[in-house]
């Protein structure tokens, strides 16, 4: 599955950058998080739990760095295992500073899901991963377009 | 005297019903044992990868956890592979490969069911993925990822078969008037029998003899093939295949897990039960049809045929793991001529390996059955349509007559009887087919959609004759063995295994027959290896033409030896006895009479000097020939422009299947073969991604037929007895599956034809209907 999309963030490049280099920030938005081992800056494996339809699956994801070139530039390599099910996971995205505070950010994300999952939750595989996506995005803005000025209570 | 035998003909009711009715079947999943140990299995989630490691450690770890198995557990027992019943070989565990999803990767054994499971998600595989090949087109291109590297031979292509008259086929095109060509998918589907697979299998180590309590329709040729492979003897194996919970033809080959359950029994000297779930029933066990067709119909300009061609490209998946016999890798394909006279026909199948599990088992049909039915009725519909001739008068005019019978047809079968136009008539007086095809019209001048669709089959089935068919060398004959105990009661054990089909009542119907015994005590046994007689198994409507013909003979001999203890009984000559109204009678004289009951106590009591005591027979039927069952169906099908949804209004189905055992029995095999006609028609098919991935890995995505989609059945009879059996009886647990799907799709096809629609695929689903009407333009919105 291919996936691509733009999102224009009220945030300034370099803040942008800040949050993605940050395995913790990223993760707390990650959709099913629970856990995470950092191994190193760029290698760190984050465990997620992901339902779609009827089949609910814990993921360990191995998650590489790779490409990375600041502040515009990062790719991400990330392969995991759950009972019956591999995913495998290619995604790079490019920042564009639109102005001090307004970051426009490209991405795409190539995915092969096997097992369980694709030949099980098949009809609902992108539907699912849309889903995932935008609500992954919906955290990230809310964490950074107003994370400098409000108290974490509210962040939840 | 008479009405209490109910021997042939009468609807006696299923004997098996008592138990089955109250919840007290005995299934695989029922035998509990003491010590029982539990078996699940990792499988993989690729389609093709290579295994660089398996770590067991964690599985292991987990309380009530005793092993795990893994290929290199087998291979070192040189038990990693084993034979197919179609001469090639399967993984039981892989070595080092996968070669497709869901496959088995590694088995673990624990005290219980559950715990089993979760030490499955504890079995850490590293896999290195590898290119699959799904299209069985690409697999034949030279740069094709190679499913099977084991083999010498380095190519996906597994092998080329073919039947008939090439050069007179192709004369006959080049001089026709009329050529119509189709291509025709008839996709990958599965048998989804209410019960899936598994077993119990149970070492003893005193006396070193395997016990596997299998869930399989041939217990007999898998003892053999057990005994073969692992070198232990065969009268230290007993498979005991108890009720079944439907086969269908998925319960033939011979999976993975028994094997892996029998050397897990032997290691640990305990009894392993494993039973799949449904999706692991749906993924991985062996599926039906998957067969890329292309072909021509030629004839003359006033619709008299005159030869048929057809290439196809069988996907077999990773291994060739049907059970065809083996002169027939595409089994009986060429049958392909159905119900026509034609000069001549050709046909070439070759067989193709792809990264999916095994294709090519005979899903209610005999082996390949459904697929040429469908081609050859599907052609006639097109070239009715071609030459603007009524579907039904051209196959009247092609019909093969009744007096040409047994006719050869033009790829060699000697079909042994038949009258197709009675049938065909019959439909179309019980349907009403001039009413219909007025109302067509009318409603067509109005814009709605109504389809009506003809399918006159002819079916094979019965093997077979042992100079032509065998499995693994193993001729396909079936047995029975009838013992009459002193009181006039009787036991038969019979080769063959009910899945559904109600032998308990039918066999006991044929010994109640020949003997005049009443059908009430005759106890009927089958599927344990260690009393019934060999036989080779139920599947492809053998059932019937072959036990069933073994049955009536050893009933035969039987009523022999009977006969000359009644002449001692009657002190007279047995050339003086008749055999009428249930009893021995000296001819003429009504009065002087015996009846088997007298004769099975004389038989222990009085048998006369020199003659053995008892009164038992044992037959082994060779049968002459195969038989042809035929039939004529006619649906009507109404399209809603709104949906695309297909509504069967109506459904005719006339049956031929000569003599009648069990006319209700009959009856019930007609409705459930109609619905599983119905059911790939409109419903079912399983497809992969390119990564080979199914997309129908649970009921959720592949759609079996409830109620709801279920029309009422309309059916009826033509009785065409078949010469060479004994009984004149042909099978018919398949006809209605094979007859089916054509006369769904001709109907379809039908109601689209004025919009210039020649052809639609299986399942005709209401997305394909809705795209095809946005297309002409008559889609509502």
């Amino acid at each position: 599955m291919h996936f691509e999309g733009q999102q224009t963030i009220k945030a300034s490049q370099d803040a942008v950058w800040a949050f993605f280099m940050d395995p913790n920030k990223v993760a707390s938005c990650a959709p099913g998080f629970k856990s995470m081992e950092i191994l190193s800056p760029e290698h760190f494996k984050p465990t997620l739990a992901v339902g779609i339809g009827a089949v609910r699956a814990t993921f360990t994801l191995d998650v590489h760095l790779v490409d990375m070139r600041e502040p515009t530039h990062a790719g991400m390599q990330a392969h995991g295992v759950a009972a019956g099910s591999a995913v495998d996971m290619h995604s790079a995205m490019d920042l564009t500073p639109q102005s001090d505070t307004l970051t426009e950010m490209r991405w795409t994300a190539d995915v092969n899901v096997r097992g369980t999952i694709a030949s099980t939750g098949a009809r609902l595989l992108e539907s699912t991963a849309r889903k995932l996506t935008d609500r992954f995005f919906d955290c990230l803005r809310q964490k950074l377009e107003t994370a400098p000025t409000v108290p974490a209570s509210q962040t939840e | 005297m008479t009405t209490s035998i109910t021997g042939i003909g009468h609807s006696v009711k299923r004997k098996e019903d008592a138990r089955f009715l109250r919840g007290k079947g005995t299934y695989v999943d029922d035998v509990k044992l003491p010590g029982m140990l539990f078996m699940d299995i990792v499988r993989s989630p690729y389609a093709h990868a290579r295994i660089l490691n398996i770590d067991a450690s964690g599985a292991l770890a987990l309380p009530g956890v005793l092993a795990v198995i893994t290929g290199k557990d087998l291979d070192a027992a040189g038990l990693a592979w084993m034979p197919t019943l179609m001469g090639d070989k399967q993984m039981v565990l892989p070595v080092d490969r996968v070669v497709f999803q869901a496959q088995e990767v590694a088995a673990v054994i624990a005290t219980d069911r559950y715990i089993a499971a979760d030490a499955v998600a504890l079995v850490d595989v590293e896999y290195e993925p590898l290119t699959p090949v799904v299209d069985p087109q690409k697999a034949l291109e030279p740069d094709a990822p190679l499913v099977r590297p084991d083999r010498e031979n380095k190519t996906n292509h597994i092998w080329h078969w073919e039947a008939g008259d090439r050069a007179r086929t192709d004369e006959l095109f080049d001089q026709a008037e009329v050529v119509v060509k189709q291509d025709l998918y008839i996709p990958r589907i599965h048998v989804s029998s209410i019960e899936t697979c598994g077993c119990v299998a149970s070492f003893d180590r005193i006396s070193g003899k395997l016990t596997i309590y299998m869930t399989t329709q041939a217990p007999h040729p898998i003892r053999t093939v057990f005994s073969l492979v692992s070198g232990i003897p065969e009268h230290k194996i007993r498979v005991i295949s108890p009720d079944i919970g439907g086969g269908f033809g998925g319960k033939v080959p011979v999976y993975p897990g028994y094997v892996i359950a029998t050397v897990a029994s032997i290691q640990t000297g305990h009894p392993i039960k494993w039973i799949e779930d449904r999706s692991e029933n749906l993924q991985a066990d062996s599926f039906a049809r998957d067969y890329h067709i292309s072909a021509e119909l030629a004839a003359k300009r006033d619709g008299t045929m005159l030869a048929l061609r057809a290439t196809t490209i069988a996907d077999h998946g990773a291994f060739d793991a049907a059970a065809n016999p083996s002169k027939f890798p595409a089994g009986l394909f060429s049958v392909i001529t159905g119900s026509y006279q034609l000069q001549a026909a050709h046909v070439a199948v070759d067989g193709v390996y792809t990264n999916k599990p095994s294709g090519g088992v005979a899903y209610r049909c005999s082996f390949r059955v459904t697929e040429a039915v469908h081609t050859v009725e599907r052609l006639v519909d097109t070239l009715a349509d071609e030459l603007e001739i009524d579907p039904a008068e051209l196959r009247f005019k092609n019909f093969i007559q009744p007096d040409q019978f047994p006719y050869k047809s033009a790829t060699g079968w000697e079909y042994d009887s038949g009258n197709y136009p009675a049938a065909l008539q019959k439909a179309m007086d019980k349907i009403g087919y001039a009413d219909l095809l007025r109302e067509q019209a009318e409603k067509r001048a109005r814009g709605e959609l109504m389809g009506i669709g003809i399918s006159t089959f002819t079916e094979i089935v019965g093997a077979g004759p042992s100079h032509t068919f065998d499995i693994l060398g193993i001729k396909m004959f079936d047995s029975c063995e009838i013992r009459v105990h002193p009181t006039g009661s009787a036991i038969v054990r019979i080769g063959v295994q009910t899945q559904g089909q109600g032998h308990e009542t039918t066999f006991a119907q044929i010994v109640a027959e020949e003997l005049g015994l009443p059908v009430e005590n005759i106890t009927v046994e089958h599927g344990d290896t260690d009393t019934a007689p060999y036989g080779l198994g139920t599947y492809a409507s053998r059932s019937t033409p072959t036990a069933g013909a073994a049955t009536a003979v050893a009933a035969l001999k039987i009523r022999e030896k009977a006969k000359k203890i009644a002449a001692h009984i009657l002190e007279v000559d047995a050339d003086d006895l008749e055999w009428t109204n249930y009893q021995f009678q000296v001819k003429g004289v009504p009065s002087r009479a015996v009846t088997m009951k007298d004769v099975a106590f004389a038989a222990y009591t009085n048998h006369p000097q020199g003659m053995e005591a008892g009164l038992e027979a044992v037959d082994y039927y060779d049968p002459p020939n195969l038989t042809f069952p035929f039939g004529a169906y006619i649906c009507v099908v109404d399209i809603d422009r709104g949906t695309g949804e297909v509504k069967i209004r109506r459904f005719v189905a006339v049956d031929d299947c000569g003599n009648i055992i069990n006319p209700m029995i009959v009856d019930g095999q007609i409705h459930g073969g109609l619905t599983m006609g119905m059911a790939p028609s409109l419903l079912e098919a399983i497809t992969y991604d390119e990564d080979g991935n199914i997309q129908q890995g649970s009921f959720m995505d592949y759609l079996l037929p409830t109620a709801m989609e279920t029309p009422v059945w309309e059916t009826d009879k033509t009785c065409t007895p078949s010469p060479h059996h004994p009984l004149g009886a042909k099978g018919v647990g398949e006809s209605a599956t094979v007859g089916a799907p054509p006369a769904i799709a001709n109907a379809v096809v039908d109601a689209l034809s004025h919009l210039g629609v020649t052809h639609i695929d299986i399942p005709i689903t209401p997305w394909k209907v809705y795209q095809i009407l946005e297309e002409h333009g008559v889609a509502e919105a």
